[in-house]
């Protein structure tokens, strides 16, 4: 070791470059970066890209594959059910927009002073735990006609001819969906809020106070700000989520009485009908359809929020460039 | 092939040193399996041939749940007829994926049932013939499937039929005195309970999703008593799904289910119906009627405290004045090639006295080996209705089903949701049942054609 260091001076040989502290440390970083890189590929890009190619090819999962061009492109696109399909979406959407704000309302309930925090935080997180498809079986039975919700409506002395078929009557069953997927991740979102949360610097509530700020005020002037790039992470995570939805829909009704999902309706090409290069395209269709989705949202939140400085917002900066421009328009006047 | 073997071989010699080494069981002598003279199960005559042969042999079987009760009593009866022949049963609870194991090393016992991934080519390869199939086929149910070259392999351990399911105690109270043979009669009778009685008249357990899809299977024999129907005529028919004026065919059976829902005679709400809780439902007579295979009929009937009231009758459709159904063989029964002669031979006696002289149908209320047997109790009402299974498909065209039924999304018996699609229709009045068969027709017609199949004109 101490050698290499000694010798270092004139031109470098080979061996003395390889064992150069530079050379050496990206060494490290390849040989450190070459499983997590070969499962990536693996398990992710190869059946990615295997997945591009049999989307061309009109093929089962068994048996020889026909190549067909943009057959199955064209066929994804006329086929009417495939988008009323995304229209169910529509509910997940409505969903996790409801979701987010139960999320900041509890997360920031939270922040200040609870007693019992623990113990709601982890009774809300729980079922972030519980894996779909047993969360499915909970609800496939809580929306049954006449078991949990129902009879819990009637303690509440509702009569059973008066409560809605939950799964059946297709102007709520989608909601009723939706409502399940609420539940299952207002948990994990309060507490990736929380945690954002939890970064705020207690001196500037303490400021606050002084000043004379309510909870109202705290929560839209120092929270809100602080934690927005989480707040749009998880729109973003939520509404691509909504689009792919597949559990509840597929545990729950099999995607029967309107309620068939994207996924549910692709599930159903590729392993009951076994076209499996029609559902392959349609995933990329919805892969196209997710990235312009977010890219929207990013260009919306980018507009709308913020990110001039991590001190104000673009609209503070906005504001006060106005209100420059304003006083200096005055001076002149004044001049 | 060759591969196979020479693993098998070598599986064979690994396992017959350790069964030098102590294990016992039933592979004495070569394990290589010398050829045999074996007689054919049909010449053997019980209690009087091969008294004198000494052997144990041993079963494999799935029935976990009977082997060391129900199956161990029937060793012992025979045990007492040849008392020289020991027999021993064993369950496996993962049998299929055991067995793919297992049989490849040639020392698994005498008797097993053929697992589904045996092939029919395969079968000679692991498996001794039990006699010539056109001899056979005289005298037992359901071989249609297990023979090879003019060989039977494989004897099914009886069978189940196509019908409904219902509670015969509903039936009368609500006072109907003969069972319905045509579709409108079964759709009278279910108005009958439901005016008559408390139960729900026809239960769809929609929400399992199967239950929908078993609607599939009545299509076939059922429907048009034409055993050729499903792997042969359908494919080659223009609008199999069309009306026809004597009301057979598959459009009387969708016809049932979607008249059953619009005409409210089905439960509450399909969408959360439950399968477990229904077999007990049907037994207590909440339900009248559930539209399944003859294998739901025992666990309709181990599901609560009156098994008398289950009754299975065939699918109400009359074709040309008969009627039919359709009968599946279980399991079949195959005797190892690989075993010793002697171990072969009582292995066939046990087989024999098995398929002819044992209570196992009456037990387990499925169709008996034997073609003289009656029916069992179970489907006594299937008297005078002929039982019939699907002819194998045309040489050639063994896929060419599978494959216009998944181009064109039918998906009869492999997509529960096209039936699904019926009760929807149905609930919630969007589609009548013309609109939906002419649906499936069309894809039918855009499958035969892209598959280039040819339409035979009728």
């Amino acid at each position: 070791m101490g050698k290499s260091a000694g010798t270092a001076v004139g031109q470098k040989t080979f061996a003395e470059k390889f064992k150069s502290r530079k050379v050496q440390q990206m060494l490290v970083i390849v040989t450190f970066l070459f499983a997590p890189l070969l499962l990536l590929i693996v398990f992710t890009y190869l059946p990615f890209m295997k997945m591009v190619q049999f989307s061309f090819y009109n093929m089962k999962y068994i048996g020889p594959k026909k190549f067909v061009g943009l057959a199955n492109y064209v066929d994804v696109f006329n086929r009417p059910e495939i988008f009323r399909a995304l229209l169910v979406s529509v509910y997940y959407m409505g969903g996790a927009v409801v979701q987010l704000g139960l999320a900041l309302f509890f997360a920031t309930m939270m922040v200040f002073k609870v007693k019992g925090e623990s113990v709601f935080k982890a009774a809300m997180f729980f079922p972030y735990l519980i894996c779909g498809i047993a969360v499915g079986f909970i609800f496939k039975f809580f929306y049954a006609r006449g078991f949990v919700l129902d009879s819990l409506l009637q303690m509440f002395g509702m009569s059973l001819e008066d409560i809605p078929y939950w799964l059946q009557d297709q102007s709520i069953n989608n909601f009723a969906l939706a409502a399940t997927s609420v539940w299952r991740y207002t948990g994990q979102n309060m507490i990736m809020f929380l945690g954002a949360m939890m970064s705020v610097d207690n001196d500037l509530y303490e400021a606050a106070a002084l000043d004379g700020a309510n909870n109202w005020h705290r929560f839209i002037y120092i929270i809100l700000p602080s934690i927005k790039s989480i707040v749009v992470l998880n729109l973003i995570l939520s509404i691509s989520g909504s689009l792919s939805a597949f559990e509840p829909p597929y545990v729950i009704t099999n995607g029967t009485m309107g309620t068939g999902t994207y996924f549910v309706i692709m599930n159903r090409l590729a392993h009951e009908n076994q076209k499996v290069g029609l559902a392959c395209a349609m995933a990329i269709v919805l892969l196209v359809i997710i990235i312009i989705c977010t890219v929207a949202q990013k260009l919306f939140f980018a507009y709308v929020f913020d990110n001039g400085t991590d001190d104000e917002s673009k609209a503070a900066v906005r504001k006060r460039k106005r209100e420059e421009r304003r006083k200096n328009a005055q001076k002149g006047a004044a001049v | 092939m060759k591969t196979k073997k020479v693993v098998a071989l070598t599986m064979a010699a690994v396992l017959a040193g350790s069964l030098a080494a102590g294990c016992g069981g039933s592979g004495k002598g070569e394990a290589g399996g010398t050829a045999v003279e074996l007689p054919t199960i049909d010449a053997i005559k019980l209690g009087e041939d091969y008294q004198d042969i000494t052997a144990s042999i041993k079963i494999l079987t799935n029935r976990t749940d009977v082997v060391d009760t129900v199956y161990k009593g029937y060793a012992e009866e025979f045990m007492k007829l040849y008392p020289n022949i020991t027999v021993e049963y064993e369950g496996l609870t993962d049998y299929e994926q055991s067995l793919n194991l297992r049989l490849p090393t040639g020392d698994w016992g005498d008797i097993c049932y053929i697992p589904t991934s045996v092939s029919k080519s395969e079968m000679s390869e692991y498996f001794s013939p039990l006699g010539d199939y056109k001899t056979l086929d005289g005298i037992y149910n359901f071989l249609a499937d297990k023979n090879y070259n003019g060989l039977q392999y494989g004897i099914p351990n009886g069978g189940t039929a196509g019908g409904v399911i219902y509670n015969k105690r509903i039936w009368k109270e609500a006072g109907i005195t003969e069972l319905p043979s045509t579709p409108d009669q079964f759709l009278d009778c279910l108005q009958q309970i439901k005016d008559n009685t408390d139960a729900v008249p026809l239960y769809t357990n929609f929400s399992a999703g199967w239950p929908m899809g078993a609607w599939d299977q009545y299509i076939g024999i059922s429907a048009t008593g034409d055993p050729d129907f499903m792997n042969n005529t359908i494919v080659h028919t223009k609008d199999p799904f069309a009306r026809r004026d004597d009301m057979t065919g598959p459009y009387a059976v969708y016809y049932v289910l979607y008249e059953a829902v619009s005409r409210g005679l089905v439960e509450d709400d399909p969408a959360s119906t439950d399968w477990e809780s229904s077999k007990g439902l049907i037994n207590k007579g909440e339900i009248a009627s559930m539209v399944l295979g003859s294998w739901a009929v025992d666990q309709c009937k181990a599901s609560g405290s009156t098994p008398e009231d289950i009754g299975y009758m065939p699918f109400p459709i009359t074709v040309g004045g008969k009627r039919y159904a359709s009968g599946d063989g279980n399991y079949a029964y195959a005797i190892n090639n690989k075993a010793t002669g002697d171990n072969q031979i009582a292995a066939m006696v046990y087989l024999k006295w098995l398929l002819e002289e044992s209570p196992i149908f009456k037990d387990e209320g499925t169709i008996p080996a034997l073609k003289s047997e009656p029916l069992p109790d179970s489907l006594s009402e299937f008297d005078g209705v002929e039982i019939l299974s699907n002819n194998p498909s045309p040489e050639g065209e063994e896929t060419l089903f599978d494959e216009v039924n998944n181009e064109s999304e039918v998906g009869v018996n492999n997509n529960d949701y096209p039936d699904c699609e019926i009760l929807e229709a149905a609930l919630y009045k969007t589609k009548d049942l013309d609109t939906i068969m002419g649906e499936w027709n069309a894809k039918w017609s855009a499958a035969q054609e892209n598959l280039g199949v040819s339409i035979l004109e009728n």
